[in-house]
């Protein structure tokens, strides 16, 4: 979305990026935080842009605690580096969005993207235990801590979590890590309809099974479940997934990286529209149904939907033109069996048809009262985010 | 109190949801920390959320103070009254609204009881995860307002990663919704916010927590051994295998003698005591614990005790749990503080602490959460003791200023409250607190909702942290500590 004449600011140490951010706010110059600039058209296109501040100069692994599980990385170290350096001790941060090869700490988390990994590990917001911040006004400042178990202050790194850059620079922050499982072993089995998948979801749910990833893909109506631990209980337990759901593929080693690196990017490598949907859990088959009732009368020609059976979050591909993708998205707004419809990916002539984010209801004077009290300027990615 | 402002109160609430009665008050004045104490001008006890509503609407109208409060089991003064104030109790919104199994949610009123979650869902085979010590009495909206963790948090965190939707009534009585039913509530986390902000920002009158089914297996161990140093070494060493237990504790010998005399654990009599509690599937728990018992004897543990049933499992977990109110068994006063340090700080730690109570003369109990480096020193002295009480208050913030050195924080679960907020200086600098106020303000500009917690304020005369007094109901003969 930054296009013209703006320059690009690349801070190398962090109070660096406080005096770049205390001279744009006193020049009431606006800015876009960019990382690796995966995510750049996600969020409304900003209102005017002065400059891109690029966390690329901030890349480095400032500590990796591992005895006690934790890392301080700075916002532009990208999450595959991070990771490659946490497995020389056997850990990891265990996230896994889209474009994982390239994305940036500062983006994953100030996007709180995630991946099919959630269903064990949880998003950014669940794994941050600390980080620093420069405001737009230019104040170096931390919240949370290099512990993971710290309830003193306010956890202002919840809040950037989404913020999209719209609050507050992310300089730095903390995570809390976990070790590089033994052995690992993915299921795939696939349902007859959407009735039977919606059943193998509340049986997975309801089981003693323990997956660390356990995804749905709508039209193949594929169940995919990777279980992660010790050899023995990844056999036991994928042993008894099988036993549930019937006949089913099973993915160990390269074969099972090349799988989930395939399926992360399946609905990004299609063309259309992509937004981020959620739904109850046990209620996926009238979401499902939703789903097709709602291709058939907005006139769109596919749906795909890939998501987080258990945390009942995915992500949805609208193929067709513009204004049947919007007309299909604002009828996932009113479905009852969908919330939080938001766009993720669109061509600026449906993001002009339908809002990205959707109605922010009675949330949005604190979240205008927010960016007022962080951004008093108005100077970071005007317009991007929710507020 | 203006009285025309009492009538307006006591229309919203009703004749018996307003308290005014100094003997009534009496119960009120403070919380779980008892030697901070106000009276407030009154409490009201609403049973709904649009009497929640009606009473903040009053007091943002009238810009009088107001204090949120649970059942007051907290340990740092977070629901301690405001002169002058009202205090806000939400134990009359204590029904369990729904229960939905399928998806694994709760849905319950603010004054329900942790406990009570996991009572609901027992017979589907659910529990709640968060389990503060006082899970049978503490309240979910003082979980809420604390982040509390307890002795499992480790492997599954604390109430911010178990909450996912809040009710709450803003300072200025607007009604707003934080998280969802459904995931993914797009824009700044701040539900996050929320949990944790110890009552400053919001009060929350709906809360919607997740379930999580009871593991397959559970295995505990209690193995004991001559050195803290060894059972530091044995938590690392765990750690350091890529296992993450559901728990790990350990008691001192001094804990260890409490726990003993109060509720009789069979805990051998020892330098340091560790418990280590791994559940999940059975494959995998029966893998790992063989590590962890070879860990203990390789690390020199003199006895090793695995439990074998239920029950004696729920024997070693009451003798970890009933460890501070068993202080009481071996001196008749005690302060309790929750630093943190980084875990393998832990023995360098233990032993300053330990240097201390040498030089101090106040003995010193450690109970701790050795998993995650959470301290929780108990320490003892005699309140008829001329300077003892001073001293305990010196040695508590001797402790947190090693916490703060190892890198560590102030408090790991209790919160900072009125109690630790003038340290908070010592952890954040007028930066760090500066922007953290900025976000208050931008919730409660006008500094009504629970004011004088989390953050340094000049305090006054005689207000300093201090060591453990009996509640004003105990004193009063009413009431007996559990």
């Amino acid at each position: 979305m930054v296009s013209g004449q703006e320059s690009t600011l690349v801070p190398n140490t962090p109070v660096e990026m406080a005096e770049l951010l205390r001279r744009a706010s006193e020049q009431k110059q606006s800015v876009v935080l960019r990382g690796a600039g995966t995510k750049q058209d996600w969020g409304r296109p900003p209102q005017h842009i002065d400059a891109t501040l690029s966390t690329r100069g901030l890349y480095r692994l400032i500590a990796h605690q591992h005895g006690d599980l934790t890392a301080t990385i700075e916002a532009g170290a990208s999450l595959r580096d991070v990771n490659v350096a946490l497995s020389l001790h056997g850990q990891w941060l265990p996230l896994d969005p889209p474009f994982a090869a390239e994305a940036t700490i500062g983006g994953i988390l100030a996007t709180n993207d995630s991946g099919p990994l959630r269903h064990r590990y949880g998003t950014p917001r669940d794994l941050v235990i600390g980080t620093s911040v420069a405001t737009a006004d230019g104040v170096l400042a931390k919240s949370g801590g290099q512990v993971v178990k710290n309830v003193a202050g306010y956890d202002l790194s919840k809040l950037l979590a989404g913020s999209f850059g719209s609050l507050a620079a992310i300089v730095n922050a903390t995570f809390k890590l976990s070790p590089l499982p033994a052995a690992s072993r993915t299921l795939v089995a696939a349902a007859r309809d959407a009735e039977e998948l919606g059943r193998f979801v509340r049986e997975v749910m309801a089981s003693q099974l323990e997956p660390i990833a356990f995804e749905i893909h709508v039209p193949s109506f594929a169940l995919m479940l990777r279980f992660a631990s010790v050899a023995a209980a990844v056999d036991a337990q994928a042993h008894a997934a099988e036993m549930m759901l019937g006949a089913a593929k099973l993915f160990d080693g390269d074969a099972e990286r090349t799988f989930w690196s395939q399926h992360n990017e399946r609905v990004w490598n299609g063309t259309g529209a992509i937004v981020r949907a959620s739904w109850l859990p046990a209620n996926v088959a009238a979401a499902i149904g939703e789903l097709k009732s709602c291709a058939a009368a907005s006139g769109v020609i596919e749906i795909e939907m890939l998501g987080r059976a258990a945390v009942g979050s995915g992500l949805v591909r609208i193929e067709g033109e513009a204004k049947a993708q919007a007309r299909a998205i604002e009828q996932l707004r009113q479905s009852a069996a969908f919330g939080n419809v938001v766009l993720r990916r669109g061509s600026t002539e449906l993001k002009s048809l339908v809002d990205v984010w959707g109605s922010s209801a009675e949330r949005q004077p604190l979240l205008a009262s927010l960016k007022r009290a962080l951004d008093p300027q108005g100077i970071l990615s005007p317009g991007r985010g929710p507020a | 109190m203006d009285r025309a402002f009492l009538d307006e109160l006591r229309q919203v609430v009703g004749d018996d949801g307003l308290l005014q009665d100094p003997l009534e008050l009496l119960t009120y004045e403070c919380d779980a920390l008892p030697h901070l104490r106000e009276s407030p001008a009154a409490v009201v006890l609403p049973t709904s959320a649009s009497q929640i509503q009606g009473v903040v609407r009053l007091c943002a109208r009238h810009g009088v103070p107001f204090v949120p409060r649970g059942h007051g089991t907290g340990l740092s003064g977070g629901a301690l009254p405001v002169a002058g104030g009202v205090v806000i109790a939400l134990s009359r919104l204590n029904r369990v609204l729904d229960v939905d199994i399928p998806n694994q949610r709760v849905t319950v009123e603010p004054g329900v009881t942790n406990l009570e979650i996991t009572r609901q869902v027992a017979p589907f085979g659910f529990y709640y995860a968060p389990d503060p010590s006082s899970q049978q009495v503490c309240s979910i909206g003082g979980n809420v307002a604390e982040n509390s963790g307890g002795a499992h948090c480790l492997k599954y965190g604390f109430t911010v990663h178990h909450v996912l939707e809040v009710e709450a009534v803003m300072p200025d009585g607007a009604i707003v919704h934080f998280g969802s039913t459904f995931a993914d509530t797009p824009g700044p986390d701040l539900l996050g916010l929320l949990v944790g902000s110890e009552g400053t920002i919001a009060i929350a009158t709906r809360i919607t927590v997740r379930i999580l089914r009871r593991p397959e297996t559970v295995q505990t161990l209690l193995a004991a051994f001559a050195t803290i140093d060894a059972g530091g070494a044995v938590v690392s060493d765990i750690i350091a295998a890529g296992i993450i237990p559901a728990a790990v504790e350990m008691m001192d010998s001094l804990a260890i003698r409490a726990a003993e005399a109060a509720v009789h654990p069979n805990f051998p009599d020892a330098d340091t005591v560790l418990i280590v509690e791994l559940d999940g599937p059975a494959a995998e728990v029966t893998a790992l614990f063989d590590t962890v018992v070879d860990t203990c004897r390789r690390h020199g543990a003199t006895t090793i005790e695995v439990a074998q049933t239920d029950e004696q499992r729920a024997r070693i977990w009451r003798g970890r749990k009933a460890a501070f109110a068993a202080m009481g068994r071996v001196s008749p006063n005690y302060y309790v503080q929750d630093g943190v340090v980084p875990r393998t700080r832990l023995p360098e730690v233990l032993n300053r602490i330990r240097a201390l109570e040498q030089r101090s003369g106040l003995r010193i109990g450690n109970v701790f959460h050795a998993g995650d480096g959470n301290l929780h020193p108990l320490i003892c002295y005699d309140e008829r003791v001329p300077g003892d009480p001073e001293k305990a208050v010196e040695v508590a913030a001797e402790i947190l200023s090693y916490c703060i050195e190892a890198g560590g924080s102030l408090t790991g679960e209790h919160g900072i409250g009125a109690d630790k907020s003038s340290y908070m200086p010592t952890m954040f600098t007028a930066d760090d607190l500066a922007v953290m106020q900025r976000v208050r303000a931008a919730f409660d500009p006008q500094g009504i909702c629970n004011p004088g917690k989390v953050f340094p304020t000049p305090r006054l005369c005689g207000e300093v942290p201090g060591p453990h007094r009996a509640h004003p109901i105990e004193a009063a003969g009413l009431a007996e500590r559990w």
